[in-house]
């Protein structure tokens, strides 16, 4: 999709390992810190609570908003991203 | 009981009471069920699980809930969103980016979690019903003083 950013391919595109949170579309350096201090601190965490939300990204955008800080557009972009990347390797 | 005192089961019981799908209660997830549970309890006091029609007097508006698909609108909001945005700051956060138009969106989701509305045209039937007995009574009532009237003055020295 041509609407997509670098980074959302990027990570969508392989398996996620373990890559930090902050690789995450939508999640840049600040929200990264307010995540990996509640402990959230690699993406497979984050994806963790997206899976615990049973994949529904509306809660999951919820949640992020109120985890982290994050406006609409970072928490969809977030949980859009995980999203696709569990419809390609779960 | 407030929310946070209950136990995750009943926390669980409660989302399902309202319609609110939702996966397991634990540490990470409670906090988000118990704030959409109030937003549910706020618009809706009456638990929907009983069958019963309540019938009230005293609120006569008819709330009507329509239920859309707000992914589907929020998709479209960032599909725009995102071609504004991508050229300008790619993958950075920009935190202070106003978004009313996915405001509005998350908006009409919560408003989806509600139940069904309070059928309340009993209501306005029993008013009818009423006041068709106050006026059998008023008219009951002057027909006798009426009559009353009558016997008065037809036979005003019947009664030597």
């Amino acid at each position: 999709m041509s609407t997509t950013s670098q980074k959302h391919r990027d990570f969508v595109g392989e398996p996620m390992g373990d890559k930090p949170v902050t690789s995450l579309s939508g999640i840049g350096e600040t929200l990264g810190k307010k995540l990996e201090e509640q402990g959230f601190d690699k993406a497979s965490v984050v994806l963790g609570q997206f899976l615990l939300l049973k994949k529904d990204t509306e809660l999951f955008t919820e949640w992020l908003k109120d985890a982290s800080g994050a406006n609409s557009r970072q928490a969809r972009s977030c949980a859009q991203c995980l999203k696709e990347w569990c419809d390609a390797f779960l | 009981m407030p929310l946070s005192e209950k136990s995750n089961e009943e926390i669980s019981k409660l989302l399902a009471e309202f319609g609110i799908k939702h996966g397991p209660i634990v540490d990470s997830t409670r906090k988000l069920y118990e704030k959409k549970l109030e937003k549910a309890m706020e618009t809706a006091p009456v638990k929907p699980s009983s069958d019963k029609t309540f019938y009230r007097e005293e609120e006569e508006e008819i709330t009507y809930i329509t239920y859309r698909s707000p992914i589907k609108q929020e998709g479209h909001a960032e599909a725009v969103k995102r071609r504004f945005h991508n050229e300008l700051d790619g993958n950075r956060e920009s935190d202070h980016v106003a978004e009313p138009p996915i405001q509005f969106a998350n908006r009409t989701a919560n408003h989806s979690v509600a139940h069904k509305p309070i059928r309340k045209s009993g209501g306005s039937m029993w008013k009818v019903v009423r006041l068709l007995l106050l006026l059998a009574v008023l008219a009951a009532a002057l027909y006798y003083a009426y009559i009353y009237l009558i016997n008065n003055a037809e036979n005003p020295f019947g009664i030597q």
